[in-house]
Parts: C-alpha cells; structure tokens; sequence
C-alpha cells in the first residue's frame, strides 16, 4: 500500500461509536467514563500484540514470496496447509480484530480460503487459558471440546470449498 | 475492500523486511478507526453487560439455551478469559453445559460486533460464509462435547 492510496477504514463505524459514547455520557456520565477506562485498559493489553502481529507479518512477506506462500497454503497445499492452519490458529494470540489486515493479506496472496477459516476456528484453542478451562470445567470437558474444536475446524474450511467453490 | 475470492495479485513491491514492516505497519494504520471502535464497543459491553444480565435470559430447555449460548456468546465481546469466569459463573447459576459451552466457544469464534471491521478486511461474501458455518458448527461442538462428557465421565 502506498502512501497516495492510504485512506483511514471504518470512520464511520468510528463515528457511530464515538456518538454513543457521547450520548451514553450525556445520560450516564459514570458509564460513559467507567467504559473509556476499560476500553483504555483493553488498548494498553492490545498494542504489544498488534506490534508482534504487524512484525510477524511483515517477517512472513519477507521470507515467503507469494509463490511459495501458495505452495504451502495454496489450493494444492493438501496435509501440509491444514496442519499449518490448525497450529497457527492455536498459537495465535490476542482478539481475532487484529489478525484481520495480516489475514486480508495472505488471502491477496492466493492463502486458500478453506485454510483461513480453518485458522480462525482453530484459534478457539488458547493453550495458556487451557489451565484455567480445565480448573473451571475440568480435563475431561477440555479435552472433548479441543478435539471437537480442530475436527470442526476443519470440517467448516472443507465445507467453504465444497458449498461455495 | 476485498471481496469473493482472492485476487492473487502480481506483485512487482521491493522486497525485504523493513519495506516489508512499514507497508504492514500502514495497513494497520488505516485500520486504526475500525480496531479503535471495536475496543470502545468492548469497554462499553464490559461496563454495562453483568453475568446476573447474561444469566436471565437462558429459559431452561437445552436446544433453546444453546441457541441462545451461541446468540449471547456471539454478540458479547471481550478477551477468552473473561468467556471462562463468565462460564463458570453461568454453570454456577444453574444455565446448562450446552448453553455455556456453546457461550464460550461462539464468543471466540464469532463476533457479531467484529463484523464491520471483518467485512472491511476480508469482504462480505467471505464474512457472511465464514460466520454462518462457524454459527452451526458452534452449536453442534457444544451439544456433541456435552453429550460425550455426559457418556465418557
């Protein structure tokens, strides 16, 4: 993208939100303000991770030129693509929002869709919560649904293929 | 805005991880407004939104309540852990494994609040095909992880 085609997205989403706050501090200003501290919270905890995902990215466009990218993650990726689409979505960290402009990315480079859905189902596994699940609804129910998540995931890629080639 | 199928592009751009870093760093710059909105919609969803709110409006029956887990799960918004402790305290008001489990899954792995910035990024066809898929397999991973809890443990 260069800088002549640079145009902020999302302004008027922005806007939509910023006026709701606007109004919910003109009827609750303790809402209001109790909100934008949480928010502000949020984006502290955010911003590392979108420095490590806009490096990671650029790392990935480095080293792998679209035509490997496609080899690997391609339409012809067979075993390979799905087993690396299940381990990045379970390694990936942070709100699935940020990984959008690195995913739109990797798509403009010819990343298979059934790969990409299959990467954010996978991404339902978060392996340093998996403590705190098994403590709250024990092993058992952990173990059942992680192995429910990653054949879900991908049955739906499989699926995207299948209903909408 | 990116739509249908991917457009594999030529690509004729210099090379290298420091061009490479600053084109990935305007693509996140432009999104700034979007993922700014996102996370004041979550600040607000967090202050007004509590577990006693979320718990009244499951009825009871397993199909419906894992409907809604799914509905509610979708709509909220928030980081996974606060989907465990919110869990944890629904099973503890009495809502039903199917319910919470399909609340916590559809909570990370839907966003119905995420969609503009989703439909911004990667279109609306892929969006709305991605997101139907991941609603109907939500609802089955938490009735089928819920009945084979039940036949296993």
């Amino acid at each position: 993208m260069s800088k002549k085609h640079f145009h902020w997205r999302g302004r008027k989403f922005f806007a939509v939100i910023a006026a709701t706050y606007l109004f919910t501090y003109l009827y609750a200003p303790h809402i209001a303000l109790t909100a934008a501290q949480t928010s502000g919270a949020i984006f502290r905890n955010v911003v590392p991770i979108i420095a490590v995902v806009i490096t990671f990215s650029a790392i990935i466009n480095s080293l792998l030129p679209p035509h490997i990218m496609v080899k690997h993650l391609g339409k012809n990726s067979g075993g390979r693509g799905w087993a690396i689409a299940l381990c990045a979505g379970v390694i990936s960290h942070g709100p699935m929002y940020i990984w959008y402009p690195m995913i739109e990315d990797l798509r403009q480079h010819g990343v298979r869709d059934a790969l990409l859905v299959a990467f954010f189902y996978s991404r339902a596994i978060k392996l340093p919560l998996l403590p705190l699940m098994i403590d709250y609804f024990g092993w058992g129910f952990t173990a059942i649904l992680t192995i429910y998540i990653l054949i879900a995931a991908v049955l739906q890629g499989w699926l995207m293929e299948k209903l909408w080639p | 805005m990116a739509d249908g199928a991917p457009k594999h592009q030529p690509d004729s751009r210099p090379r290298g991880f420091v061009p490479e870093l600053k084109r990935s760093a305007i693509s996140f710059a432009a999104m700034l407004p979007m993922l700014l909105g996102i996370i004041a919609l979550v600040g607000l969803f967090q202050t007004i939104v509590t577990p006693r709110m979320l718990a009244s409006i499951f009825q009871g029956n397993a199909f419906i309540d894992t409907l809604i887990g799914t509905l509610s799960g979708a709509a909220a918004l928030g980081t996974p852990v606060i989907s465990y402790l919110l869990g944890g305290e629904l099973l503890a008001q009495g809502v039903s494994m199917y319910a919470v489990s399909a609340f916590m899954l559809a909570w990370v792995t839907l966003g119905f609040t995420q969609l503009p910035i989703e439909i911004e990024a990667l279109g609306s066809r892929f969006t709305l095909q991605r997101n139907l898929l991941a609603f109907f397999f939500t609802m089955a991973v938490a009735v089928l992880t819920t009945i084979t809890v039940g036949l296993l443990l």
